[in-house]
């Protein structure tokens, strides 16, 4: 009995002290800088050298490129086939240009699989959309590249 | 009970006593107490069990064969997946034999980053453990409690690796980045924070009489079957069997901390959820050491772009959360390995179940295979 009672006054304790859950989705959750969600891609700074689509080890990525008239790599298509991408950040240690690096977008639910083939316009979106959301660390990344 | 029912068939055999048949019953894969897709077929008679064959596999992804197509940088998020409580853990299993291999020489400061997140994860996966082991006995919470507290350790690593679960933050030869600013602090808060909340579990929990007499004595076995099972880990420990590969072995930097290796007394189920309760403690003594002696400097050693792991056989066992962790890897000299064998504590911790269920009461089933503390995402691999 004593063992019993001495847990109820931990229990006690507890009564006032303040809640530890989140009211998601009304309250969104706020992730640090490192966190690991769906990918944003820049499309200017893509030199379509490969390593990302080499390096994952699901082959979720595929892209293309074609040499433009200053015989530049551009990049013409980028898709993440997220239906099989594990968000291990590999391709984005790999990128030799950052043109590929992970947003805080975490919602990923959708109807369809097909809605889960992730073109480089939606990248694109991401970025613009983590750029908005995020202005902060988009300047002190601009200030450390010079 | 089934059979027919018919006037000619009596319920009540000659003695009065209602008669009994034997019957198969599934446990699992869907359900809640077997932490996983796991199924136990068990023959009971009446409460009795007589007999427990696991069913295992409906979690198997073929960890190992997909690792032979696989570069060893990529092979580490793949590690994540298996024991997914203590995905740091196997990431360092994994990394270390690949180091063995190559004979690197790893930078100081990484080493104390992943003493300090290795151990951490050991205090978050055993605080799993005690809160879905009381939920199982019934006690719905320890649970939260232990939510609240692991969601700690698990938004530290967000913080210095970006993942919550599935942390891919070991590399061969360093760690990925280096801890952001403040964030060793912050471990250190958490470090008096949770030695402080050991204490109130203690009292939360060990006493509670109905939970000593749901564990006291029952799952019991000694040194010698435990050995002879391949058991490792806490499960040998609790036999009162000092064996700890931190010890014993010691790998990295654990001969410089100083932390003892608690032993149980009788190898029942309350042995092993206390011997969780000390390690917490031990390996929390092992962080707050290593926050002392972080010294600066770089987190990646110096590691070939493509690493080619020399022909050969290789092995290496860890402590892992739940027993020994070991990776074993023949190369062929090329960029991927040619065979790669996981040592999976929780499938080897598994084998004793059905032995130390014959003869038990239903209601012990839960107890018993709650205490042996298996990941079904190691077990399958």
């Amino acid at each position: 009995m004593i063992g019993f009672l001495k847990g109820m006054r931990v229990t006690l304790r507890q009564l006032p002290k303040k809640k530890v859950t989140l009211q998601y989705p009304d309250v969104k959750p706020e992730w640090p800088e490192r966190f690991r969600g769906v990918h944003r891609f820049i499309p200017e700074l893509c030199i379509a050298c490969n390593q990302c689509a080499r390096i994952c080890p699901t082959s979720c990525i595929s892209l293309a490129g074609e040499r433009d008239e200053n015989k530049k790599m551009k990049i013409t298509t980028f898709d993440i086939n997220f239906d099989i991408c594990i968000l291990c950040d590999l391709c984005t240690e790999v990128c030799p240009t950052e043109a590929i690096l992970m947003s805080d977008t975490f919602e990923m639910a959708r109807y369809s699989r097909d809605d889960l083939y992730l073109d480089m316009h939606w990248l694109y979106e991401n970025e613009q959309r983590y750029e908005e959301a995020h202005p902060e660390r988009v300047a002190e990344k601009a200030g450390r590249a010079e | 009970m089934g059979g027919k029912r018919g006037n000619d068939v009596s319920l009540i055999d000659e003695q009065n006593q209602i008669r009994t048949e034997e019957m198969l019953l599934n446990v699992g894969p869907q359900h809640p107490s077997t932490h996983g897709v796991f199924r136990l077929v068990v023959k009971i008679s009446g409460e009795t069990i007589l007999d427990a064959e696991p069913v295992i596999g409906y979690l198997h992804r073929g960890t190992e064969k997909l690792a032979e197509d696989l570069q060893y940088t990529q092979i580490i998020p793949y590690t994540d997946r298996l024991d997914y409580l203590a995905a740091m853990l196997n990431n360092y299993a994994f990394c270390h034999t690949v180091e063995q291999a190559l004979e690197l020489e790893i930078p100081e400061r990484a080493e104390y980053l992943r003493i300090i997140v290795m151990e951490l994860q050991r205090v978050a996966s055993h605080l799993l453990f005690i809160g879905t082991y009381l939920l199982d006995l019934g006690a719905m919470s320890p649970f939260l409690y232990v939510f609240a507290d692991r969601e700690q350790i698990v938004q530290l690593f967000n913080e210095i690796c970006g993942a919550r679960l599935t942390y891919n933050y070991l590399r061969v030869g360093g760690v990925k980045w280096d801890a952001p600013p403040g964030w060793l602090d912050k471990v250190e808060a958490f470090v008096r924070y949770m030695q402080e909340r050991l204490s109130m579990y203690d009292e939360l929990i060990t006493g509670n009489e109905i939970f000593l007499a749901r564990t006291r004595g029952i799952g019991v076995f000694d040194t010698d079957t435990a050995l002879a099972h391949g058991m490792s880990g806490i499960n040998l420990r609790s036999t009162g069997f000092r064996w700890d590969l931190r010890r014993n072995k010691p790998y990295s930097i654990y001969d410089r901390f100083d932390f003892e290796i608690p032993v149980g007394q009788n190898g029942d189920c309350f042995d092993r959820y206390y011997l969780h309760l000390l390690e917490m403690n031990e390996s929390l003594k092992i962080v707050a050491q290593a926050l002392q002696q972080v010294p600066d400097g770089p987190v990646l050693g110096k590691v070939p772009k493509l690493i080619r792991v020399p022909a050969g056989e290789y092995y290496s066992g860890i402590e892992g959360a739940r027993g020994e962790l070991g990776f074993y890897i023949v190369s062929d000299g090329k960029d991927k390995p040619y065979r790669m064998k996981i040592r999976k504590p929780s499938f080897l911790n598994l084998q004793l179940l059905p032995k130390l269920l014959r003869g038990q009461n239903m209601a012990n089933l839960i107890a018993i295979l709650g205490a042996v503390d298996i990941v079904l995402g190691e077990v399958d691999a």
